[in-house]
């Protein structure tokens, strides 16, 4: 383990103490831009947003519980066709990260110049929960950090943040160290690369003591306990759920082939998806003939097709963000399928997505002697 | 001068041998005595050091149409190669370049072409008599398929059993049996000869005391490789042939028919196909108990070492050094009981359920004859004589020799020799390449890309054999029925001649553009179907066949109304497939038609000179200012030949060859490129820059011999290794009539944890320096210091001479080294004395380590062609076996140290047999690619670069200015990895697009 530094939070403010932070960022050239997620001027909400300046650092807000895009997407945007040469920081939570990394392996991301700023992550509501208690009165950000010191479990969280066994970062340069602290006081920043120290140096803060480490660690792994016990419930169920063709079908049944799942996940990475390829533009015998042959056939057709297909290919890098599950209008619960079966085929291969760079993608890689039996 | 080379023997040496010259442009008669070919190999199943079958690796990865693409147990075609099956050379006439070769060709009984394969002649066939294929476990008839897929796939008569009693005859369906058929004589006009004709496994009937033949549970290796092979006579099942129960326990005894006194040699695969059987023995039975009675345990080729180890301490095969005298049967329960040699020197009774005689290679009985009428010469144990600076040559100029009909050897090296063979003939007939090749000329194809799909449907009934399995009439009706289907023909036999002729015509008149036949295995009959529809102006990928035997009747014969379904659904499938497929053409590629060698030591040199003398430039790169590598320090082999005057000759010769581009003191600082077309930078001494262009790229990067840090090497001058001790004695710097006694230390640094390898070429190197001090000094006494020693082959009889001229051998066990220590001048070894106990103190005036041979550095080269390095650095080849001077990147070969640790001779042979595969694809013009090659929609394309990871052959690069992956067609084998793994059908096999295979999906269900 790299580094660990404390940050002094100012008058109780972490937000403020943060947005120094930040500055203190461009000021030391330590980065030239930063993507960094600001809450909108109603306060409603908050989007990702790229900033080039350190005055144009307004409502800076990484600690707003709420994701409204997994940002991996967005560094893959800003970095596939040429990384930048100046350098970017990038504010993310852990499944943000984990993505990133997979598109990194997979070519559709570069962290050239990137710097990785990865932050705690307690869990987040959807966009509409947010945008509720924004609107109910006081700001959700301070309520949802006093509920979290409180020990207060959130049980209108996201399914997926409430059952995330990975909310710290991994692969970051740079660790806003959340759990355990009482970020009234002070806050952790952790450096875990070379990167990192020597940003930790610039930064001219005084190192932690062991007990302050030990204590977000002693933090962290309770509350991975406790997620993992509740992912296990949750798995279980959708088990239940969705074992066997019929409850599949059923389960699958309310798709409307709007695809927004595949828009949102930070994995689906084809330019165009083989879903809206004119292969499955068919004259309307075809349709007539399947319909002769069975009877019935579901319209629109080919949706379970659809999910299985893309199960296939993202089973295996799927980062369990639950973005997807976010955008089916029709309450699908694809994250979570997504996520049972995601993670029975990563332990075959003992693979976690996301964990390290090093770790080569199952489906790239051949082994004379795994897999040996099949079925 | 004739371009055209008869090989004699169709084992696994003359099949890669004939593929070689094959695919370099030379016409090639391939002989063989028995009715099918695949020799000894046909018997086996799996191979060390892998456990796998990969014969079909040594199959041509270009022009991939015109041959072989399926398991080469079934089936081996090439349009340059004639296979010869049943025939012997009776005469050799002319001279090398143009040899006159009368053949006899035994009557088969059979008609190759009207055999259908259907067993009914056997089943009536009143004679029994010993199956040799299953080693006499089980019987065949006197008209018999010598093991299943034999190639050819056609019954035989066995006219020594017969009885001519005709009821085959009258049983054959299409009359193919003719017991009058008589022997037959063939001339061919071939330049050159190579004889591949293997070996013989040694009988143990001679050596009574081991009891085979009267135990019934004493069996030979072979027996147990057939034994273990689910085609076997137990299917597979391991048991003991008294009771049929599975053994609780098994033994293998060693060197059984060689190392003895008859046979004074080591038969050099027989540790390792022991290694095999007990693993695989292992396997069935992970309980049984194995054990290992050995001498030396030569483990000594690539991979092997840790083979052994894997043996030993994963699967606990037991090992004990120590050569069983006799074998004693328990009557009554007929186990067999053998006392061994226990550690501490004492006697322990073993008692097994099974034994097993590891038995080594004999001469075939045939030889004597055969080398006689060849005029060969023979050494004296029988086996051809060779030159050991040029081991493909015989005694007789335009015959060359590979495998073991030269010396006893495992595949791996009999592959690298088949090859050097063919690279030996190919430089005698270089001016007759292609000369009496031609690929057929077939009429222009029909355009049907605008015309709407027009499928014709012939089925075959295969006599009754598959017209009994479905009802032929329901699946004519489907057909019928079927869009685009405009003709259905039932026809008795489609594979005989008439019926393909009248196809012919039928396609014709009908105008049909699609052509389904539901016929036969695909295997031995695509191609002469293939030729068919090619005939008629067709593309080869307009024709779809549907196996219906092997899919069906061989398997559901028994349920005809499911069969029947079945056979309805893949008839739809293929139909279905077939409506929208297009046209695929053949995509070419040029080459460049010269080689690059990197590398002037040994292997290098060879390698350049192999390739000129075939007539094609070569590049060759020595980083040095002088050639010759590692050569340039030996000065006599263990053969008493003399390197010096080879390395002196060859230098000249490379010199003095126009073709040969010799760069000295330059190194290759870039290359990139594909098979044919390669770039390289070289660098000379002044930096100065040299673009060159290549089609082949030969490493040859050698290795060097590692620095000992053991033994107290670099304290005491006494303390040499080696080669210092052979500089010495050859430059007269040390006096060996004043050595009293020397002690020489073996594996230093080899088969060690860090190196787990054997440096095969060490112990040759101490028999050698000790042969040569007790020469120069009789009275010296030598101490060799060994764990085993790896005299393999004829090396073995030097082992024995050392031990006859005085020479001591003590065996020392890894884990108590011997212990050397120094006073001042003088030196005191220590060592534990296996036969005496105890300590052995020596005071010897030298100390001779053996130290490992270690890989040059070669990441920089490695990383640049994308080649992969071992574990241990040296370069790691496609295949051990059955690719050993070939890598997984096409157009890349290997040779020399930069492969492993060898011998000089090895490496000659190493290095012919890299020039020869880089030949071969010098020699064309183009390359053509297979029909079936994946492409890529640029549109579509991330540029995930999955394709490119899992993509065996190297065909799929990224094109960085686009961003998206790209195709090199002619390394493209069409597997369809590519194509699995894209997410999003970037990556798309011709010939299975979506559309089909939906299609297909949708017919099927």
């Amino acid at each position: 383990m790299g580094r660990n530094a404390i940050l002094e939070v100012e008058d109780g403010n972490l937000l403020n103490t943060l947005n120094m932070l930040w500055r203190k960022l461009f000021e030391k050239k330590v980065i030239d831009a930063l993507l960094i997620p600001q809450e909108l001027p109603s306060g409603i909400n908050v989007v990702q947003t790229l900033v080039g300046s350190p005055e144009s650092l307004e409502s800076p807000n990484p600690l707003a519980p709420v994701l409204p895009v997994n940002s991996a997407r967005i560094v893959s945007q800003m970095t596939k066709v040429a990384p930048s040469p100046r350098r970017v920081g990038v504010v993310l939570r852990p499944c943000e990260l984990r993505a990133l990394i997979e598109l990194v392996k997979l070519k559709q991301a570069s962290l050239e110049n990137l710097v990785l700023i990865g932050i705690d992550c307690f869990g987040t509501y959807s966009i509409k929960e947010y945008s509720k208690l924004a609107q109910e009165g006081s700001p959700p950000t301070e309520d949802f950090l006093k509920g979290v010191k409180e020990g207060r479990e959130d049980s209108s969280l996201r399914e997926a943040c409430q059952t995330c066994e990975y909310p710290t970062p991994m692969n970051a340069d740079l660790i806003i160290g959340l759990m355990g602290m009482d970020f009234e006081k002070s806050i952790l920043l952790q450096a875990s690369t070379p990167e990192g120290e020597r940003i930790l140096e610039a930064l001219e803060l005084k190192d932690s003591n062991e007990t302050e480490v030990a204590k977000r660690e002693e933090a962290i792994s309770q509350l991975i306990a406790q997620r993992t016990k509740k992912r296990d419930e949750l798995l279980e169920q959708t088990e239940r759920e969705v074992f066997g063709l019929e409850n599949l079908l059923k389960l699958f049944a309310p798709c409307i082939n709007c695809r927004n799942c595949k828009t949102v996940c930070p994995l689906c990475y084809c330019k165009e998806c083989f879903f809206d390829s004119p292969t499955f533009e068919m004259e309307a015998e075809k349709y007539l003939g399947w319909a002769e042959k069975r009877g019935t056939i579901k319209m629109p057709t080919d949706t379970l097709l659809f999910h299985l297909t893309r199960m296939n290919h993202m089973a295996i890098s799927c980062v369990g963000c639950g973005m997807c599950q976010e955008a089916c209008p029709n309450d699908i619960p694809v994250s979570n399928i997504f996520r049972l079966v995601g993670l029975r085929v990563q332990r075959i291969f003992d693979y976690v997505p996301g964990r390290s760079l090093e770790e080569e993608l199952p489906l790239a890689t051949f082994k004379e002697d795994e897999l040996q039996e099949v079925g | 001068m004739v371009g055209a080379v008869l090989v004699i023997g169709a084992g696994i040496g003359g099949i890669k041998c004939s593929l070689d010259l094959a695919e370099s442009g030379f016409k090639v008669y391939l002989s063989d005595r028995s009715p099918n070919i695949g020799g000894t190999l046909a018997q086996l199943d799996k191979w060390f050091p892998d456990n796998h079958c990969g014969m079909c690796k040594i199959l041509p990865i270009f022009s991939r149409d015109e041959s072989s693409q399926f398991c080469l147990r079934r089936g081996l075609f090439h349009p340059n190669i004639e296979i010869l099956p049943l025939s012997t050379v009776e005469k050799v006439e002319g001279e090398a370049g143009d040899f006159l070769v009368t053949l006899s060709v035994k009557p088969r009984g059979v008609t190759e072409e009207k055999c259908i394969g259907c067993d009914l002649c056997a089943q009536v066939c009143p004679v029994e008599v010993e199956s040799e294929f299953n080693e006499g476990l089980v019987s065949r008839k006197a008209i018999y398929l010598r093991h299943p897929l034999a190639m050819p796939n056609s019954y035989t008569i066995d006219w020594d059993s017969c009885t001519k009693c005709g009821d085959c005859v009258e049983r054959c369906p299409t009359a193919a049996i003719d017991l009058s058929q008589e022997e037959e004589i063939r001339s061919l006009e071939v330049g050159a000869i190579v004889l591949a004709t293997g070996f013989e496994e040694f009988r143990p009937q001679p050596l009574t005391q081991y009891g085979y033949k009267r135990y019934p549970n004493v069996v030979t290796s072979i027996e147990l490789e057939r034994m273990l092979s689910a085609s076997g006579p137990f299917r597979g099942r391991l048991v003991r042939p008294s009771d049929g129960e599975a053994p609780r326990s098994m033994a293998f005894l060693q060197c059984v028919g060689s190392r003895d006194r008859e046979r004074d040699y080591c038969s050099s695969a027989c540790c390792m196909y022991a290694l095999k059987e007990a693993m695989l023995a292992k396997e069935k039975n992970p309980e049984l108990d194995v054990h290992i009675f050995f001498m030396d345990l030569r483990a000594f080729g690539k991979g092997y070492h840790r083979y052994y180890e894997k043996a030993k301490d994963d699967l606990g095969i037991k090992f004990t050094r120590c050569r069983i005298p006799q074998i004693k049967q328990e009557p009554k329960t007929k186990d067999l009981l053998l006392t061994a040699k226990a550690e501490d020197g004492g006697l322990t009774r073993h008692q097994f359920e099974l034994v097993v005689l590891s038995v080594g290679q004999t001469p075939p009985p045939h030889f004597p004859e055969l080398s006689k009428v060849l005029g060969l010469d023979l050494n004296r144990w029988g086996f051809c004589k060779i030159n050991e600076f040029s081991p493909a040559e015989t005694s007789r100029e335009g015959i060359y020799v590979c495998g073991s009909a030269s010396a006893p050897k495992d595949i791996a090296d009999t592959l690298v020799e088949a090859s050097a063979a063919a690279c030996q003939a190919s430089i005698l007939l270089s001016s007759q390449r292609n000369r009496l090749v031609g690929t057929k000329i077939y009429p222009e194809e029909v355009d049907v890309r605008e015309q709407e799909a027009r499928v014709a449907v012939f089925l075959c009934r295969c006599g009754e054999e598959i017209a009994a399995a479905v009802n032929m009439q329901e699946m004519i009706e489907l057909a019928r029925g079927l869009p685009s289907v405009l003709y259905v023909e039932e026809i008795p036999y489609l594979c005989l001649k008439d019926a393909v002729a009248d196809m012919k015509e039928r396609i014709k008149d009908e105008k049909a553009n699609r052509v389904v036949l539901a016929a036969c295995s695909a295997f031995p009959y695509e191609r002469l179907f293939i030729e068919a529809i090619r005939d008629v102006g067709l593309n080869p990928s307009l024709l779809q066949l549907v196996d219906l035997r092997e899919q069906l009747s061989w398997i559901h014969r028994d349920r005809q109304q499911a069969a029947t379904e079945k056979g309805k659904s893949l008839l739809t499938i293929a139909i279905e497939k077939l409506r929208s497929q297009e046209p695929l053409p053949l995509l070419c590629q040029g080459v460049e038609r010269q080689g690059l060698v990197i590398g002037g030591g040994l292997a290098g040199l060879i390698a350049a000179l192999s390739l000129a003398e075939q007539g094609f430039e070569a590049h060759l790169v020595e980083r040095a200012a002088d050639l010759g590598g590692n050569l340039r320090d030996i000065y006599a082999t263990l053969e008493r030949g003399d390197p010096q005057a080879l390395l002196k000759g060859l230098i000249k010769k490379v010199e003095e060859n126009p073709l040969i581009y010799l760069h000295k003191e330059t190194e290759v600082i870039e290359a990139s490129g594909y098979a044919g077309n390669f770039e390289a930078i070289l660098k000379d001494k002044n930096s100065m820059l040299h673009p060159i262009k290549v089609g082949a790229i030969i490493i040859a990067t050698g290795g060097e011999q590692y620095q000992p840090t053991e033994y107290r090497y670099g304290e005491s001058e006494g303390i040499i290794t080696q080669r210092e001790l052979e500089g010495r004695l050859a430059s007269g710097e040390l006096d060996s009539k004043e050595l009293r006694s020397v002690v020489m230390i073996q594996c230093v640094g080899s088969r060690e944890k860090e190196r787990p390898y054997c440096s095969r070429v060490c112990c040759s190197q101490a028999l050698k320096n000790s042969l040569n001090l007790k020469e120069k000094n009789p009275e010296v006494d030598i101490f060799i210091l060994y764990r085993d020693m790896m005299s393999y082959g004829f090396k073995e009889e030097h082992y024995t001479e050392a031990r006859e001229r005085g020479v001591i051998f003590i065996n020392y066990e890894v884990d108590h080294k011997p212990e050397v220590k120094t006073n001042g001048e003088a030196l005191q070894v220590q060592v534990i004395d296996p036969v005496l106990g105890g300590t052995l103190k020596i005071e010897p005036d030298l100390v001779v380590l053996s130290p490992a041979i270690i890989p040059n550095d070669n990441r920089k080269l490695a990383q640049m062609l994308n080649l992969e390095l071992n574990e241990e650095g040296f370069f790691k080849e496609a295949e051990v076996k059955f690719r050993p001077v070939d890598f997984l990147k096409e157009g890349v070969f290997l040779c020399g140290l930069a492969h492993s640790p060898r011998e000089i001779t090895e490496t000659i042979a190493q290095a012919q047999a890299a020039a020869q595969r880089a030949a071969s694809l010098l020699a064309r013009e183009r390359l053509e690619s297979g029909r079936v090659v994946s492409e890529v929609n640029e549109r579509r394309c991330s540029g995930c670069e999955l394709c490119i990871s899992v993509c065996p052959y190297d065909a799929r690069v990224k094109d960085e200015e686009k961003g998206v992956v790209a195709v090199i067609e002619a390394l493209c084998q069409g597997c369809g990895a590519c194509a699995a793994v894209c997410p999003n059908d970037a990556a798309k096999l011709r010939g299975f697009t979506d559309r089909q295979v939906f299609s297909m999906v949708d017919a099927a269900v």
